[in-house]
């Protein structure tokens, strides 16, 4: 995936207006079946997935015993005993080893008790491994207002048609696309309101991304992918998550998708401690992005109106005219409540010149920049039709 | 593109020697890898560069780059036109899209640069 095609505000501007197609063959995709799936599942992840049915997803949480995210990820429930996880391609290798260890009962899951075991052994198979006839998966994102319109020029079927335009947010179907097995889920990075995952066999992954091309979707990169997220308050594992903070799901905003009335799910106990202290958290913050507006990055450091510090930048995108930043600041700090950013330094020059780095908080500093807190998640209704 | 006539370094600075005036910007390579540039902050008139000193800072929506002084001199003059229009890097790197005049001090420096031909075929090892 290339940071830009075009260039990264227009293939922004595409996904909130028209629809853009993102090449998301790098995520991990993992099948885990068995009688076991779904115990097995339920004391690794966070969330719960006894409510989901077949044809629902729902994002969780992947912990280590003691409470750190190792990834985030969504699981899609496509039999009884068949679930389907997708993880971030940079925690894949990781996943995949603290599975295995999980089946083979070489990793402790309760600090509280070291002897305790995982019961279940499920089978976990590696869906992009690319094999003839099997079910194998890779995930192409299509995303934005024209989303839909651009399926249903390949997807001809009425009824079909009508149970993706009914499909709710979370949801997904198995049919045939463009000749190949697809599921086609209502999830995505982007924020947009139709957005769509389209998962497909390796092999026929490149006729369905030509297929949406022809058809006038516009391919998009990780640069307007990032901004896309970043607009809409999505966290990004390394940066809202986990990362130099080691920010838990509470901090960032997602306490719901952490089920602490189970029973027991690995770093439960770290949870149910965290969930209760915790005093920093992911907040958004819309700042100017006029011309000559130094834009902000990741670091830069937050202060409130009186001009302490009180956090940092974990991510920055300038959308428009405006810049949005992910930042990690004190609990306490309400919507709508008037913020500074100091600009760390970027290079040693700016150090001689008596610009700081490594800001410690509480430190006070003068602004060179102001902006609002603003609500935790974006929405974007304009031109969305579902 | 590469331009004739201007000379280069190894982190894709070009400088075009007019008598004892040096012009400095950043080449077309560096443009098209940096993507849409937002942001030049331009160093102060006056102040003297040695061969490789931070010159300036080109932040794009996806990095902040240092920019190095291909010459040794005195800053003459900043091209202002970049703090409203930044974008003029992207466009015309080698004319409009120029970020600083200098005054040379010392044209040995000269020898550490590369001619237009001697940069493409640098730019066909990378």
């Amino acid at each position: 995936m290339p940071l830009w095609y075009s260039s990264i505000s227009a293939e922004h501007a595409t996904v909130r207006q028209t629809a853009g197609i993102f090449d998301c063959t790098h995520m991990g995709v993992w099948e885990i079946s068995s009688t076991e799936a779904a115990e097995f599942l339920n004391l690794v992840i966070t969330n719960d997935i006894t409510g989901l049915f077949v044809g629902s997803a729902q994002y969780s949480y992947i912990l280590d015993t003691a409470g750190n995210v190792l990834d985030d990820i969504i699981i899609y429930k496509r039999a009884e005993n068949k679930f389907m996880i997708v993880v971030n391609a940079a925690n894949n290798l990781k996943i995949k080893a603290y599975l295995e260890g999980l089946r083979n009962n070489q990793v402790v899951i309760d600090m509280g008790n070291p002897e305790r075991k995982l019961k279940y052994s499920p089978a976990v198979r590696d869906m992009k491994i690319c094999c003839d006839d099997a079910d194998c998966r890779v995930d192409i994102a299509l995303q934005g207002p024209a989303a839909k319109d651009l399926i249903f020029a390949i997807i001809k079927d009425k009824k079909i048609q009508e149970v993706i335009e009914n499909l709710k947010p979370f949801h997904f179907i198995e049919t045939i696309m463009a000749g190949a097995e697809c599921i086609i889920s209502r999830t995505g990075y982007t924020g947009a309101k139709t957005g769509f995952e389209l998962f497909v066999h390796p092999a026929k992954a490149p006729q369905i991304w030509n297929k949406l091309l022809q058809g006038g979707a516009v391919p998009c990169g990780l640069g307007s992918r990032d901004s896309l997220r970043i607009e809409a308050g999505l966290p990004l594992y390394g940066h809202e998550l986990a990362g130099p903070f080691n920010i838990s799901p509470f901090e960032a905003g997602y306490g719901w998708a952490v089920k602490l009335e189970k029973e027991f799910f690995i770093g439960k106990s770290a949870m149910q401690q965290n969930s209760k202290t915790y005093n920093m958290k992911v907040t958004r913050i819309e700042l100017p992005a006029t011309k000559g507006v130094r834009p902000v990055r990741q670091n830069d450091t937050v202060l409130d109106k009186t001009g302490m510090c009180i956090g940092s930048v974990l991510s920055c995108a300038k959308v428009d005219e405006k810049q949005i930043a992910l930042a990690y600041i004190s609990k306490n700090t309400m919507e709508n409540a008037p913020v500074g950013i100091y600009y760390a330094a970027r290079n040693q020059n700016q150090v001689r010149q008596g610009r700081k780095q490594n800001i410690q908080k509480e430190q006070n500093l003068q602004a060179d920049i102001t902006g609002m807190v603003v609500s935790r998640f974006a929405k974007f209704d304009v031109g969305e039709k579902i | 593109m590469i331009a004739e006539g201007l000379l280069y370094t190894q982190d894709h600075e070009w400088v075009k020697i007019e008598g004892d005036t040096a012009t400095a910007g950043i080449t077309d390579y560096a443009q098209e890898i940096l993507g849409e540039i937002i942001f030049v902050e331009m160093p102060a008139v006056g102040k003297e560069l040695k061969f490789h000193d931070e010159m300036a800072v080109v932040e794009s929506s996806k990095s902040a780059s240092d920019v190095y002084c291909p010459a040794v001199g005195r800053i003459v003059e900043v091209n202002s036109k970049l703090e409203s229009k930044p974008e003029l890097v992207n466009e015309d790197c080698y004319g409009a899209g120029w970020i600083a005049k200098l005054k040379i001090a010392d044209s040995s420096f000269v020898d550490r640069l590369m001619d237009a031909k001697q940069y493409a075929d640098f730019l066909k090892g990378l």
